[in-house]
């Protein structure tokens, strides 16, 4: 058991090394575009989300499709303030459409950057804590609460897209640079390495909390609710409790997911909300592997850098079936996803293979 | 064995990173002859029907021009990225276009939130961007060129053309994003000033079904005619619903501001036939190069294709482009920008011959006001001259005086 997760601490350490390594290797002319760069810093936030979604998915067996409202949420607050920054305080574009004359309430704690800061974990922190609440009281599990998880998200989309003068609707809230200023094109190159190491950093530790966790106690009890929920009750622990718990958690992860995405995007709008867009985050942890913290990481790196790279030109639809195919294999065929397949199946296709041989030497 | 899992899931991982990892780098610079632009619109997702089409008419327009000898003797070589119908997506295209694939220009983006989402990429990386869908304005870049209507070249005139008819009651109806609102913003403003009563406004989601209550609604504020600008699928179930209650343009007109030859497909033109739209450009436009146009677009794609306004918006981004690059003799953004910012860029477009405002970076354009005949077709109703585009409405007194400037 120890080595098995010693082998996943190196897996992630060579990734966030080969992460480490591509300013550099930027810097050295070995890879010609800095874009390439600013996107990895997107993935960085893609694969912290990830990592929430693994905590109740895979260690906790809590499928939520609804992720993409946290995400967005903890986006938003980060925009609203640097919009802000933007603006210089006053009002937006799109407030002035909506005919106001003065910055709306909600958007004032935004003004101020540790309050902003504080914002962009409590705001998803706390809506997941009263959600997380009601529904783990009430015992709703298993696909009522992906359900209700789509539901909330829908109607979260709803209300961003409707509130225009206060969001910016669908269009959202555009024309912002990062916490360190603009950080495109080759003059601020070193604001957006810094950026990257700074969001590389809080990867880092947002998987040594997770997986202190996850080897902890608590992390035995997640797996416990996900495999046996009533004897975990039955044994005298409050379920709803440690759900709810696990649930603000990775709320809070993919808040700061958000907040990064922001940075390196310059700009949030609803669509981050969607139920497809927080499907899709479903789908990198499955094809990473759920139950490892590495899994969900690599999924995530791995279908992005994908994306990236595969949706020019022809490849654009096939792209489309390509991905779909892995998914349905995955969930078919190999739950453990490419980690589970290194794990599991490799060693007993071995198996297979040395025992075949071993017959054939025998004839 | 145990050391055997941690080698391969090391191995496997360090293999797939770093080959993903180099397909970001490893393309090189174009050759001598071929000049790099990049297209850029949705090829998946709910805006892929609506941008493919603009994507080849752009197409068609790049293949004549290389079959013509190209530009400055290079052949134009086109690189697709797909926006996936996702704001972000498009922000990100973009960037991997320009600065990964170091093309010189960009067609793309439909939707007012994807080009808003851009834009900051283009004026950061001092790249040019060619827009070619009609859209509110209150928007003007250097590193945007707009060849589709700014407002007073297709919802004034539009307006102005109804009042002149006698209409009195007006009925906004709109999908809930910017463009609608900005619109009815203008139109509010409009009819304030003209004395003309706005008897109700109304928006309906994105991909809202059921009209009922809307339709209740129209019933009850009686209009004279119902100012549409519903998107998508949105349109399609609201004038199946006013045809499943038999009310015809008679009943109730409408002037739609989204509504062209490829709608009028989808919808059906036996329910739409009557009622009023605004464009720059139909595909019954009689001019001639309109007639190769159209010939040209369904030799491409299919004789059953229709040509539409954005379409030809597209088609004139990429005669445009070339104008310029061979005024400015160069190739590079900056210089192109330089030669627009001169003036004197022309086409002699299908609609007629269109000049890029040196000043907003806007068309200058001719409107048309056609109703929708029963082939599906749409005829010109009233053709005004070429109209200088003015995105913020400063030439207009009762839009000054409505405070409609944009902060920015």
């Amino acid at each position: 058991m120890r080595l098995k997760n010693k082998g996943y601490h190196i897996c992630f350490a060579v990734i966030v090394a080969i992460l480490a390594l591509m300013p550099l290797l930027l810097s050295a002319g070995v890879i010609t575009s800095s874009s390439f760069v600013l996107f990895l810093g997107k993935c960085i936030a893609f694969s912290i989300v990830a990592i929430g979604l693994d905590l109740i998915w895979g260690y906790t067996g809590i499928l939520s499709l609804g992720h993409g409202l946290y995400f967005a949420l903890g986006g938003y607050a980060m925009a609203m303030f640097l919009k802000l920054q933007a603006t210089g305080g006053k009002i937006t574009s799109f407030m002035q459409t909506g005919g106001m004359t003065e910055l709306p309430v909600i958007w004032r704690p935004f003004l101020y950057a540790p309050l902003a800061m504080i914002l962009v974990v409590a705001v998803p922190g706390i809506l997941a804590g009263v959600i997380g609440f009601f529904i783990f009281r009430n015992r709703i599990k298993g696909v009522y609460f992906s359900i209700i998880s789509q539901a909330l998200t829908w109607a979260a989309y709803s209300l961003f897209t409707g509130l225009q003068s206060y969001t910016g609707g669908n269009v959202g809230i555009t024309e912002i640079t990062s916490l360190l200023g603009s950080i495109k094109g080759d003059s601020n190159r070193g604001k957006m390495f810094l950026l990257f190491y700074i969001c590389l950093a809080v990867l880092v530790l947002i998987y040594i909390l997770s997986g202190f966790l996850t080897q902890k106690k608590f992390g035995k009890l997640l797996i416990a609710i996900r495999d046996g929920e009533n004897r975990t009750y039955f044994s005298g622990y409050c379920v709803s409790r440690y759900k709810n718990f696990i649930y603000v958690l990775s709320a809070v992860f993919a808040g700061i997911a958000g907040a990064i995405f922001v940075n390196f995007n310059g700009s949030i709008t609803p669509a981050q909300m969607t139920i497809s867009y927080s499907i899709t985050m479903v789908i990198w942890v499955a094809v990473g592997g759920r139950g490892t913290l590495v899994g969900a990481v690599l999924g995530a790196f791995l279908i992005n850098i994908c994306d990236y790279n595969f949706s020019s030109g022809t490849m654009v639809e096939i792209w489309q079936y390509i991905l779909g195919a892995i998914f349905v294999l995955t969930i078919l065929f190999f739950k453990g996803g490419l980690v589970g397949i290194v794990r599991d199946q490799l060693p007993e296709w071995k198996k297979k293979l040395t025992r075949r041989e071993v017959e054939q030497h025998g004839k | 064995m145990k050391k055997n899992k941690i080698a391969a899931i090391l191995l496997s991982s360090v293999l797939a990173v770093s080959l993903a990892g180099c397909g970001g780098g490893s393309k090189g610079d174009s050759g001598e002859d071929t000049v790099k632009v990049g297209i850029l619109y949705s090829a998946t997702g709910s805006m892929a029907i609506s941008e493919g089409a603009v994507k080849d008419a752009e197409v068609l327009a790049i293949d004549e021009i290389n079959e013509a000898g190209g530009i400055l003797g290079k052949q134009i070589e086109y690189i697709e990225e797909d926006g996936a119908s996702e704001p972000s997506t498009f922000a990100t295209k973009a960037e991997k276009l320009i600065d990964q694939d170091k093309v010189k220009t960009v067609f793309g983006c439909w939707t007012s939130a994807s080009r808003k989402a851009v834009k900051p990429v283009f004026e950061e990386y001092g790249n040019l961007l060619w827009y070619p869908v009609q859209y509110e304005g209150m928007e003007s870049s250097s590193n945007i060129i707009y060849t589709g209507a700014a407002p007073n070249q297709q919802i004034v005139p539009a307006i102005d053309y109804l009042i002149d008819q006698g209409y009195k009651k007006f009925f906004l109806l709109g999908s809930d994003y910017v463009f609608p609102r900005t619109a009815n913003m203008i139109i509010n403003a409009q009819c304030k000033a003209k004395g003309v009563e706005v008897v109700g406004e109304e928006y309906a989601q994105m991909d809202q079904t059921d009209f009922g209550s809307i339709i209740s609604k129209i019933e009850a504020a009686k209009p004279d005619v119902i100012i549409n600008t519903l998107n998508g699928t949105g349109n399609l179930s609201f004038f199946k619903q006013m045809s499943e209650k038999n009310y015809t343009a008679d009943d109730y007109m409408t002037m739609s501001f989204s509504i062209a030859e490829e709608e009028v497909k989808t919808i059906g033109a036996d329910i739409l036939k009557g009622h009023m739209v605004s464009w720059n450009y139909y595909m019954s436009t009689d001019t001639p190069e309109n007639k190769a146009f159209v010939e040209a677009y369904q030799k491409a794609y299919g004789s059953d294709r229709v040509t539409s306004d954005p379409a030809e918006a597209a088609y004139d981004a990429v005669y445009l482009w070339k104008a310029a690059v061979e005024k400015a003799e160069s190739f590079e953004p900056e210089d192109v920008i330089a030669a627009v910012e001169e003036g004197g860029i022309t086409f002699d477009a299908p609609e007629g011959t269109v000049e890029i405002d040196g000043e907003n970076h806007h068309l200058i354009k001719p409107v048309r006001i056609g109703v929708i005949n029963a082939d599906g077709q749409i005829d010109t109703v009233k053709e005004t001259e070429p109209v200088v585009p003015d995105p913020y409405l400063k030439s207009y007194d009762w839009a000054v005086e409505a405070d409609l400037q944009p902060l920015e």
